[in-house]
């Protein structure tokens, strides 16, 4: 009986080994894109299937999605991987990180005529195209808080059993934007705000995933991540109790980026599937599965949900090559008041 | 004692030394390319500043964590050893399972019992004394560390207070041990030679422990050293950063392990499971039913709260193909890295059985089996990641292979630490009968040693097994859309806002965890005594 078993366990693991040796070969006529991205895009319910569908169907080719943790993760293995990466494409860098993308010289121009995105700011660069956008915010219970903070010094002066979990701006995306915001809005009263802070953060998660789980289970009063985190919980789940909680001083914006390695063999398909991913088609499954805002009108138009969401005005943003400089001034000057 | 001549068995040596080798091998390779690919890149310098106080803070979580998990985990020992209920087993099966479960499923069960929202505050409520959210500081981190540890230290206690021969419990009960000197006398020599493995194996797990201190520590006041590492990697990119952060890691823990695995006292008790049952007086008897009722609610509830909150969507998950796809690569890879784990771990335990106590021989081949626990994760899948580029395969097609070999040398502490007290105290017993009638080293595996050793090899295959389930450490590095294991699928959930799913699967785990805790052992136990 063991033997059969180590026997079938052994067979099934050289098929593992050999299906993926062989996926290769099954698609030598096509031409392989390979983008690397965090894991939530290429997942199940992520937009990466519904990409690869649309754009397999016009480009002759196989579009493959390969996950890291986050973005940051991803960008490194194919540094690390240098000329002999397999990435076409890196997807899922924001204007927080783009810096550290330039800084690392993997990237080349899109040399795209980008189309009029409807987005924050006038879209300039090069190198990076960007493909959804949302906003910084604290997430509250509506059932158990009825009067959120609308500022951070709100904030501050409420008890210091008032509890909110932000996240680790070394490991996550939210977490630095965070860091950010506070200093887009008060420069150099930066640290007194972070002093004011530390009493209510309950703690500070590794993830966005645990974060939001402490919340939804009751941990903490309010959550760092989106404006647009309540449409997730109103369109796929009907449930309308969670809202972000507006501060009149604005948000700050995370726009997402793809760019193209300049190593890649691909360059023209590479920057078809740029193109594609900029069209109404393209957008379309990004605001229900990714839950950020398209960078234009999605074809079939966005979902009424998202028009529930706080106005984030005045949206805020720092420059590109400022935030690269500071980042890691910025995160022990916000870390020093939480020791 | 007298001594094993030195140039018997050199077949178990040598088999032993060269796996001792080639881990040690792997390690320094893992360090070496993630070095030399580290002079590659420019870098703005690590920005990691503050080791001094990061080593500090680590070892005083991590030693104060040992203690208490060392201690409760003899009580439980204790009371389990001189107890009889109804489901006594099955506790005693899901005393690891929190050990090997991801961390983020114990931190959400611990919550769910002493969160803000948890259990105990809605119980105390309604008298006025809640707790609040004290779980999160470094008293949540302790907690949390004990919870995980002092259940498998109780476990390994429970087995090795099971394996005292009869002989010497009815000679005990006729000379009428009070329960003191039962204890001192029958059960601390016992114990004695297993508290050092598993205090060496506490200690770097919680010295290195990622995501439970930084989810229940409340921020940067309480860090350890593999969080500055994860920076130096991930945010600076500084590699060459990294790995002397991981060289001064190693050392550290080396400074542990070393006395621990070289002075720990030798083994000398062993045989068959006894089938006397020699329970205390009663007033001590309805005391150890109160404590063990004690220790129980804590180290159960978190599990029970995680069943609890997963049950009820486990039908949703059950219908999704990459469920059970995610559950045969979890199981597949689960089998194979326990099959290697105990492979490794037999190997080592039987040369290290035949050195003498305090022989430098005896730290080497002890060495390796911990050292892999002190290399930081993120080193450990980078290194893996570029030594997989290095042989020209893509990730995809390695990925397996990886998990495999990196899952069996995570279990490998827990597989060495269950299995080499026995081993050695086998040896040690029985080594003049064997040299005497002449016993070739396979016969003494068959026959003497395969028997007795039952228990213990199914319950180190049991925690391997379970262990590279619920990995989440190395497969977030080669986990791909196609390729992905249960916890890998719990974590992407969980990252889509699908916390029901999340739960499920967590639940699912912690019943496939429970069951392999229980049918594993038993499963050899009779494979074992069939052949006797």
């Amino acid at each position: 009986m063991r033997k059969l078993m180590i026997a079938s366990v052994r067979t099934s693991l050289c098929a593992v080994v050999l299906g993926a040796l062989a996926l290769p070969a099954i698609a030598q006529d096509n031409p392989t894109l390979t983008v690397y991205t965090y894991d939530a895009f290429a997942a199940d319910w992520g937009p990466g299937p519904a990409l690869k569908q649309g754009f397999e169907a016009q480009c002759e080719c196989t579009l493959d999605f390969v996950s890291a943790n986050d973005s940051i993760s991803a960008l490194r293995r194919a540094q690390l991987e240098g000329d002999a990466t397999d990435a076409d494409i890196i997807l899922g860098l924001d204007t927080a990180t783009i810096g550290e993308g330039k800084a690392t010289g993997l990237f080349t121009e899109h040399q795209l005529d980008l189309p009029d995105f409807d987005i924050p700011l006038e879209w300039t660069d090069d190198v990076f195209v960007p493909f959804d956008y949302g906003y910084f915010a604290f997430v509250y219970d509506s059932q158990s808080l009825s009067t959120p903070p609308t500022s951070f010094e709100e904030l501050i002066a409420l008890p210091d059993d008032f509890k909110i979990v932000i996240q680790d701006p070394r490991s996550s995306t939210p977490g630095l934007g965070l860091i950010l915001w506070i200093k887009a809005l008060y420069g150099e009263g930066a640290v007194d705000i972070w002093e004011g802070l530390a009493p209510h953060v309950l703690t500070v998660t590794s993830g966005w995933s645990e974060s939001y789980d402490l919340f939804l289970s009751g941990e903490a009063d309010m959550v760092l991540s989106y404006t647009t985190s309540p449409a997730y919980h109103l369109i796929a789940e009907d449930e309308d109790r969670y809202r972000a909680a507006r501060f009149d001083a604005g948000h700050y914006t995370q726009i997402e980026v793809a760019g193209i390695l300049a190593s890649s063999p691909n360059q023209e398909l590479a920057r078809d599937f740029l193109a594609y991913l900029v069209t109404p088609e393209g957008q379309a499954p990004l605001p229900e599965t990714n839950w950020m805002y398209p960078v234009l009108e999605p074809q079939g138009g966005l979902n009424p949900g998202f028009a529930e969401m706080i106005d984030p005005q005045p949206a805020l943003l720092l420059d590109a090559e400022e935030v690269t400089a500071n980042t890691r001034a910025w995160i022990e000057e916000a870390f020093s008041t939480l020791r | 004692m007298a001594g094993i001549p030195s140039n018997w068995r050199p077949g178990r040596r040598y088999v032993g030394a060269s796996v001792a080798a080639t881990v040690a091998l792997l390690i320094a390779a893992l360090l070496i390319a993630l070095w030399v690919a580290g002079q590659r890149f420019a870098t703005t310098g690590s920005s990691v500043t503050d080791i001094g106080y990061l080593l500090a803070t680590s070892a005083t979580q991590a030693a104060l964590s040992t203690v208490l998990s060392i201690l409760t985990g003899m009580a439980l020992a204790w009371t389990l050893d001189r107890l009889r209920f109804a489901g006594r087993s099955i506790v005693i099966g899901l005393l690891s399972t929190a050990l090997v479960m991801p961390s983020l499923v114990i931190v959400s069960g611990l919550l769910a019992i002493w969160g803000r929202n948890g259990w105990v505050n809605v119980l105390l409520a309604p008298l006025g004394l809640e707790t609040g959210s004290s779980i999160f500081g470094l008293g949540g981190i302790i907690a949390a560390h004990v919870v995980l540890n002092g259940a498998f230290s109780a476990r390994i206690f429970i087995d090795r207070l099971a394996a005292i021969p009869s002989e010497k419990l009815k000679l005990g009960r006729s000379l009428g041990l009070g329960p003191l000197q039962r204890f001192t006398i029958i059960d601390l020599p016992t114990l004695a030679a297993s508290i050092p493995g598993v205090a060496a194996t506490i200690f770097l797990l919680c010295f290195t422990s990622f995501p439970i201190v930084l989810t229940l520590g409340g921020g940067p006041a309480n860090q350890t050293l593999e969080v500055a590492i994860y920076q130096a990697v991930r945010l600076d990119f500084d590699l060459g950063a990294a790995v002397s952060l991981a060289i001064v890691q190693l050392v550290v823990c080396a400074a542990i392990i070393i006395p621990a695995s070289t002075l720990s006292p030798a083994a000398s008790l062993f045989g068959a499971q006894s089938h006397i049952h020699w329970p205390e007086r009663r007033w001590l008897a309805a005391a150890q039913r109160v404590v063990l009722a004690i220790l129980l609610a804590g180290f159960l509830a978190p599990l029970i709260a995680v069943l609890a909150e997963g049950f009820g969507a486990i039908a949703n998950v059950l219908v999704q193909a990459t469920f059970w796809q995610a559950a045969l690569t979890s199981l597949v890879i689960g089998t194979l890295s326990a099959l290697l784990a105990i492979a490794l771990g037999l190997a080592l335990g039987m040369a290290r059985a035949l050195q003498a106590r305090g022989s430098l021989w005896r730290a080497v081949l002890g060495f390796p089996v911990f050292a892999y626990l002190a290399v930081p994760a993120v080193v450990l899948s980078l290194g893996f990641f570029l030594l997989a580029r290095l042989t020209g395969l893509a990730p995809a097609a390695v990925a397996p292979i990886v998990l495999i070999l990196a899952n069996a040398l995570l279990a490998l502490p827990f597989v060495f630490a269950t299995i080499a007290p026995p081993l050695e105290a086998l040896t040690r017993r029985h080594h003049r009968v064997i040299r005497a009638l002449g016993i070739s080293s396979f016969r003494q595996w068959s026959r003497i040693e395969w028997p007795l050793l039952g228990q213990p090899v199914g319950y180190a295959l049991a925690i391997a097994f379970v262990f590279s389930l619920g990995d989440l450490g190395v497969i977030s590095l080669f986990g791909t859309s196609e390729f992905s294991t249960l916890p890998w699928l719990m974590y992407r959930a969980l990252g889509a806002y699908r916390t029901n799913d999340a739960e499920a699967i967590a639940a699912v785990l912690l019943i496939v965890s429970v069951a392999a805790f229980i049918l594993i052992p038993k499963l050899f136990e009779k494979l074992t005594n069939a052949r006797n």
